[in-house]
């Protein structure tokens, strides 16, 4: 199975490919590949792996601009911001892909996921007059090109 | 070739001080306890990154450079999580959110 490999692979770079620890491994490999099977039963579509490669650059682009953005607001002698709670309807399937968006989001600027509630994902954004509505439906797309099929559109609604 | 992966290594490193310095000034400045968590979850997450690229020339060992990138991502992955945690607290609990100067 795909996930014991990737565990195993996980120990060894862990503890260096050292020979000693290697027994201890292959049991947790097995112990952490059953509990996450359960935590998280495999659904159905495939990991695509160049959309994969696009999204961490992506991400990793934003995530120096997100950098960047914070410590701009928070060193600012006038510390500009303008924050507030909107919620944003996602058409992503609940479960891996939604939370996944959400985890995304916490990391992108100027977003934090709060809570989900139903269709809703509820962020506190850092500057309300940034197009929130736009992130996250990009967000949305490129997760689906990910984990797999269905469309993403949003609306915004203040909380 | 030293003197370059040195330089690397500096300029990364103070990059990533000043981001983690960002972070905690966001930490003290910010009004409440979610503006506090947008410093810590994208700062801090920079400036490790940033450590991370610094210190992996330094490694003597691919596998363990390799382990500098997994502490960065899980140290995203708990950032992501533990940020939404806190924050759906703050709302369970109707703790103070700061909507702007009055």
């Amino acid at each position: 199975m795909m996930r014991i490999l990737l565990f195993a692979g996980l120990w060894l770079v862990l503890t260096e490919a050292d020979p000693g620890a290697m027994p201890v491994g292959a049991l947790a490999a097995l112990a952490a590949a059953w509990t996450s099977k359960h935590l998280l039963p495999p659904q159905p579509g495939r990991l695509r792996l160049m959309a994969l490669l696009r999204f961490t650059w992506h991400f990793l682009k934003l995530s120096v601009y997100s950098g960047i953005d914070v410590a701009y607001r928070a060193l600012h002698p006038r510390l500009p911001l303008d924050p507030a709670l909107v919620g944003v309807r996602v058409t992503l399937p609940p479960g891996m892909a939604r939370t996944t968006l959400a985890s995304e989001l916490s990391l992108l600027p100027g977003t934090l996921a709060v809570s989900q509630d139903g269709d809703e994902v509820v962020l506190h954004c850092l500057d309300q007059t940034q197009p929130i509505e736009q992130q996250v439906s990009t967000e949305g797309t490129l997760i689906t090109s990910i984990l797999g099929d269905g469309p993403d559109a949003g609306g915004t609604r203040h909380v | 070739m030293t003197a370059a992966l040195d330089a690397i290594t500096v300029v990364f490193v103070l990059a990533g001080c000043f981001f983690f310095l960002a972070g905690n000034v966001g930490l003290l400045r910010f009004p409440d306890t979610l503006t506090r968590l947008h410093a810590l979850t994208k700062a801090d997450n920079l400036g490790l990154g940033l450590v991370v690229i610094g210190l992996m020339p330094r490694m003597d060992h691919p596998l363990s450079a390799l382990k500098l990138l997994l502490v960065w991502a899980l140290g995203m992955l708990a950032a992501a999580t533990v940020g939404q945690l806190i924050a759906r607290s703050v709302l369970r609990r109707g703790l103070p959110i700061w909507k702007g100067p009055q």
